[in-house]
């Protein structure tokens, strides 16, 4: 790594005033964990960088409401998420996917503003959030506007934020009477980067699927809804011909690419295949979602 | 034998203890020595400018820039090296390898220029300054197309002059073909005429990276007439018979020292960044440090990818009459040892089989990838993946069961194996019933239901260890009796110190832990050939007991000129005492160790004694298959070695165990994927290994209870016999749970996947 | 620009080092104090080699901005035999044989503290799922979980 300029604000006009709208070389540090990788491997060579992590207030906590949704600050660390009691009860999913994002280190300081920010495809978190249909905060000298994850999300390490906003909260809307469920598949070892990562949310009518989410990640250069499953699974009896039929579509729809983890033809395999599995361990879970 | 436990250890029958190892503490401690850590005052950092290209000639290389940044100590290209060494090549094998790409550049990652800066920061960031101008020349990756390629990745073959097998190749030019080698076993054609069938397979395995955790480092510290390198090598004596060549100075000069190394798996043998910070320490008259990234790990060596043509002629009765065996070994851009790898693995290409025509061709081939050398089985991994897959798909074309028919064809006690050699004390068939019989093979087996089948396999293998090799010990019984002992097998976590210790506590009768072992070190540490090819604890094993040996013989001596009763247990520092009259002096034993050998005769290899011993080796698996995705789990995997008797059956178990479940990375998933010369994954982010979650439920890990009468104390060396047997017992067991056979390493999901959907004719599309 | 001071608690003992912002806890470690338990491997936070606890949590020391520590109590391995004894996870790993090479040994050691202490008593899945951000590649990990299972063991009689 080569020097750079290193601020550690402690409120949120100070931390805006120091971005720069028109530099990239400038930018907002959570963690870290990601840019340190990318800053490591000479990809990223910052002027400075602003740490967020002494900017507190709404950036740090999580916060549950009476009606059962979420307001978690971006800089709160995935540890936190991983224990809190709230988010088990509110939004279980994202529990159950905690141990196997990344590891114990990376969530100790890796933060949940991070892991939305960064854009990148194979994280964990953002097709949940976006499953479970999460909106997020983002603040800049401007003033403050209110984005749901799935058009934070634009592109391959991409995201709708100018360089001078920052995200602020993460809100998970009440989850009441839906199910949801996430699976990654590895195609290397176990703890491998997901080569294909599918999130559901969805009602359970009885056996009748209803309001379905379906998010493909990491096969695709960001996360991103399957609507043509989402349509196949909508007003549909669980069966195997209804999960044929929305892995089927889903696998049309999502833009597969080819890397070290698979071919683009295979990952769509997995894509048909991971919708059915998905949609059957949601529906599995207790009406509690 | 009764044992006594005293404080510091144990007396009597010290092999056969599994006593933790020596420098267990330090280890658990973070307080071990790896060259890793080490600083020396005054010393400058050295970061690395790697050719972006796979084969070109070199224009110019601008280093104006690199050299105005702040910290820079200085920028040094082939050109300065030459004033310092004027002929910088390198090699065990051939001369072949520059220190610095001089003229031209033969893979991406070959070093070309290196910064010096006393900040490693400001190294790196001056290395991005530099540029290079190639005349870019076509490359040649692949190991077939390098046989007969019109792109030659060397302009002449120039052979190193140490082994006489090489000799007939010196100046030969317009080939890639750093080895031919030849093995003739009666007459495979008329073998193949009278066979009533004849089967011939292709398998191929991929490039991996042996990827030990303390990554390549060396520091020079040069002057004028002395030269001392800190090293994590596994072979200090060569590396000092190489710089003192380039230097042209004596062996004396040139100082080796090696402290824990933080895995090496074959990866640190013979000069890797030796060469090149000494010579930068000779320019920079200060110390020089390169420590290596993980990344800069992929541009340094790597296990041979191969190509295995394999064929053989069945009779009526299930017998192997004849085996051809056509292997061509993708060696990159430099041969390293990739010429040895051919040969040794050629003995034993036609397997653990009795089989009385063979014919092998073992091919070391020149391509323009990053270097191959030796990985945890000098080549006989690839080779069992390839002859065990070869055997099952052959048995059950035959409709034979694949146990039978290995048992009807396996090397019997006494037989010739292919090159003529008696196999002696290479429990072959008793290796296979174990693992049958762990398998409960010819019992019912659950064969899974839905999507998810279930399947088994198993494989069994030979290696001849390397010969002729020399190990050196020296050891000195100090005056309180305390001993030291001097041997250069370099420990890299495979518990040699602790094994050598046990060895000279047996001979002396004291407790192994009481045994200090030097860390390597050239200027005390006598010759050793090579800590590699798992031949240290039998070269060096029978080294260290004569020098024991000879101690308690001169211990002995001096109780009789004292005058002491036969059978006294006088202490050792009690006899110094009487002799010195105070405590002094010391008794000093030395050992040699070089077994027998027979040389094969050049073009048909045929030799009545290859190797002092014999590895052997068989392993079973059982598996789960998902046949939506391709997934495999293996659920068991076991693994039955020969490895003597064990000198600390708690190590030998680590090690069997620890070599498979490597050796099932390579199987199931790692592979260095290279896109033009390029390698796409060259980072542990993107190249994975096996991690705790991969361990397979059940592992079953055996030492056959054998000794290996010519061993030290029965034992033989089991560094990489659990290597050998893992990827073909896997593929074995897909074909029986799913009917799909793989014929190439890894065998990752999509692999099996592709295979399914060809099996059901509705085959997945390419890219 | 590029250089501050910063003043935190190491192994027990209040220290400070000048240090770049370039530079990560891992660096200032090995460089300022000679603390070579932690150590640069994959370099990325995936094998666990560099691992040091910071404020009670794991971190990995080489993504780890040495600037962050200001203020901040750090341990490396070095100080769990302060006293002279060894901790019960590293008596426990000497016991069960549980390393080879060693590099990545004191990581595992420090990851196993945390998670017999979030787990005193953990089943294979918990061992397991914990310690899957930790590499080996002498792959001792069979050993390994059999020697947090003892460490478990041992701590229980301790208390």
């Amino acid at each position: 790594m080569t020097p750079f300029d290193l601020r550690e604000p402690t409120s949120i006009k100070e931390a805006l005033g120091l971005l720069n709208a028109e530099d990239s070389s400038v930018r907002p540090v959570g963690g870290g964990t990601a840019l340190m990788l990318m800053m490591k491997a000479g990809v990223f060579r910052p002027t400075r960088l602003v740490s967020l992590r002494k900017v507190g207030g709404r950036f740090s906590g999580i916060k549950a409401a009476g009606d059962g949704s979420l307001t978690i600050g971006a800089m709160t660390p995935l540890a936190a998420i991983e224990h809190s009691a709230e988010v088990a009860r509110a939004a279980p999913v994202i529990t159950r996917t905690m141990p196997r994002l990344s590891n114990v280190r990376v969530r100790n300081v890796a933060t949940i503003g991070g892991a939305l920010a960064h854009g990148d495809p194979h994280m964990d978190l953002p097709p949940v959030l976006l499953a479970l249909g999460a909106t997020v905060t983002i603040v800049s000298p401007k003033g403050e506007r209110s984005l749901a994850v799935e058009d934070l999300l634009t592109g391959y390490y991409e995201t709708a934020l100018a360089k001078d906003e920052l995200i602020a909260e993460v809100h998970v809307p009440a989850q009441a009477g839906r199910r949801s469920a996430y699976l990654k598949f590895t195609a290397g070892s176990a703890e491998d980067w997901p080569a294909v990562g599918v999130a559901v949310s969805l009602e359970a009518d009885r056996d009748t699927i209803r309001s379905a989410t379906v998010v493909a990640s990491a096969a695709t250069s960001k996360a991103t809804r399957l609507k043509s499953a989402e349509a196949a699974l909508n007003g549909a009896r669980l069966d195997d011909k209804a999960l044929a039929s929305a892995g089927e579509a889903g696998a049309q729809e999502a833009e597969v690419i080819s890397d070290v983890r698979g071919s683009a033809p295979y990952k769509r395999e997995l894509i048909r295949v991971h919708i059915g599995r998905a949609v059957r361990q949601a529906m599995a879970t207790n009406g509690a979602h | 034998m009764a044992t006594t436990t005293i404080p510091g250890g144990t007396i009597g029958s010290q092999i056969g203890r599994s006593l933790p190892r020596l420098e267990a503490r330090d280890k658990v401690s973070g307080r071990a020595e790896y060259t890793h850590n080490l600083r020396l005052p005054g010393m400058l950092h050295g970061k690395i400018f790697r050719s972006t290209i796979a084969h070109g000639r070199i224009k110019s290389i601008d280093t104006s820039a690199a050299k105005k940044m702040p910290g820079v100590f200085g920028v040094y290209t082939a050109e300065d090296v030459r004033k310092v060494i004027p002929n910088p090549y390198y090699g065990p094998a051939f001369h072949d390898q520059p220190i610095l790409a001089m003229d031209k550049v033969r893979f991406v990652g070959e070093p070309v220029a290196v910064v010096l800066a006393a900040d490693p920061h400001a190294a790196e960031a001056a290395v991005q300054e530099i540029t290079a101008e190639y005349e870019e020349l076509p490359a040649v990756y692949d190991e077939i197309e390098a046989l007969n390629s019109k792109v030659y990745v060397h302009d002449e073959l120039k052979p190193a002059g140490t082994f006489a097998d090489l000799k007939h190749l010196t100046g030969r030019k317009q080939t890639n073909v750093a080895l031919d080698f030849k093995l003739r076993r009666g007459d495979v054609e008329k073998g193949f005429e009278k066979a009533a069938q004849v089967f011939e397979h292709t398998f191929r395995t991929q490039k991996v990276l042996h990827l030990a955790f303390e990554p390549f480092v060396s520091i020079g510290d040069a002057k004028r007439d002395a030269v001392t390198i800190y090293t994590s090598s596994q072979g200090p004596s060569f590396v000092r018979t190489e710089i003192a060549r380039l230097l042209g100075l004596p062996e004396n000069r040139v100082r080796i020292r090696v402290p824990y190394l933080g895995g090496g798996y074959g990866s640190k043998l013979y000069i890797k960044l030796e060469a090149l910070v000494t010579a930068l320490s000779l320019l920079a008259r200060r110390p020089v440090k390169i420590s290596l990234t993980m990344e800069e790990c992929f541009y340094q060596i790597t296990k041979h990818p191969c190509t295995f043509r394999i064929k053989s002629g069945v009779d009526k009765e299930g017998r192997i009459i004849a085996r051809k065996c056509e292997v061509f070994w993708n060696g990159g851009a430099y041969a390293d040892v990739g010429p040895r790898v051919t040969q040794k693995s050629g003995f034993t290409a036609s397997g653990p089989y009795d089989i009385e025509n063979v014919h092998v061709d073992s091919y070391a081939l020149y391509t323009n990838v990053t270097p191959a050398g030796a990985l945890r089985g000098f080549g006989i991994p690839q080779l069992v993946w390839s002859y065990e897959s070869h055997t099952d798909m052959v048995a059950r074309a035959l409709k034979m069961d694949p146990v039978e028919f290995r048992r009807k064809n396996i090397l019997k006690k006494g037989a010739a194996q292919a090159t003529g050699t008696p196999v002696k004390h290479a429990p072959l068939e008793a290796i296979l019933d174990r693992v049958a019989s762990r398998l409960n093979w010819g019992k019912p087996f659950d064969k899974g239901t839905g999507p998810v089948k279930r399947g088994r396999g198993l494989a069994i293998a030979i290696k001849a260890v390397i010969a002729p090799t020399t190990s050196v010990a020296v050891l000195n019984v100090t005056a309180d009796g305390s001993p030291i002992l001097y041997c250069g097998t370099v420990d890299m976590g495979q518990g040699s110190d602790t094994a050598m210790a046990q060895i000279v506590g047996e001979v002396l009768n004291v407790p192994a832990e009481s045994v200090r072992v030097v860390p390597r070190d050239t200027d005390v540490t006598p010759y050793d050939m090579g800590t590699l090819g798992s031949r240290s604890l039998f070269h060096m094993g029978h080294a260290v007991r004569i020098a024991a040996e000879e101690c308690r013989a001169k211990i002995e001596a001096l109780r009789k000129e004292l005058g002491e009763p036969e059978g006294s247990n006088i202490p050792v520092a009690d006899l110094f005492k009487k002799k010195y009259g105070m405590q002094a002096g010391n008794i000093v034993g030395s050992g040699t160790y070089k077994p027998d050998y027979i040389p094969p005769q050049p073009g048909t290899g045929l030799t009545t004694n290859v190797a002092p011993f014999w590895m052997v080796a068989g392993a079973g698996a059982e598996v789960e298959v998902d046949t939506e995705t391709g997934k495999v789990i293996v659920t068991r995997l076991i693994n039955v070695v020969d490895c003597g008797k064990p000198v600390n059956p708690k190590i030998v178990e680590t090690q069997i165990s620890g070599a498979t479940l490597m050796q099932l990375g390579f199987t199931m998933f790692e592979k260095m994927h290279i896109d033009g010369g390029q390698v796409t994954n060259a980072s542990l982010a993107d190249y994975k290994i096996p991690g705790i979650m991969d361990v397979p439920a059940v592992m079953e890990n055996e030492a056959i209870d054998t000794v290996q009468p010519n061993g030290p104390f029965g034992a033989k060396g089991v560094g990489e016999t659990a290597t050998f047997c893992c990827g073909p017992a896997i593929a074995n067991a897909i074909d029986d749970a799913c009917g799909v056979r793989i014929t190439e390493l890894p065998l990752n999901a999509e692999a099996v996947y592709r295979a399914i959907r060809a099996q059901q004719k509705t085959p997945l599309e390419d890219e | 620009m590029a250089a501050r001071t910063i003043s935190f608690t190491l192994n027990g003992e209040a220290v400070s080092a000048e240090v770049a912002n370039h530079h990560t806890i891992l660096e200032v470690l090995r460089n300022e104090f000679a603390l070579y338990g932690a150590r640069e491997s994959c370099g990325q936070g995936l094998c666990g080699c560099c691992t040091v606890i910071v404020n009670g949590t794991a971190v990995s020391g080489c993504l780890y901005l040495a600037a962050f520590a200001d203020g901040a109590e750090v341990t490396t391995v070095e100080h769990l035999d302060a006293d002279g004894r060894l901790d019960p996870v590293q008596e426990a790993f000497i016991e069960q044989g549980a390393f080879q090479c060693g590099f990545c040994t004191p990581g595992f050691i420090l990851m196993t503290k945390q998670l017999l202490e979030r787990h005193p008593d953990p089943d294979d899945d918990q061992i397991k799922h914990y310690l899957s951000g930790n590499l080996c590649r002498c792959a001792a990990y069979p050993e390994i979980i059999k020697a947090v299972k003892s460490a478990a063991k041992k701590r229980a009689v301790a208390r």
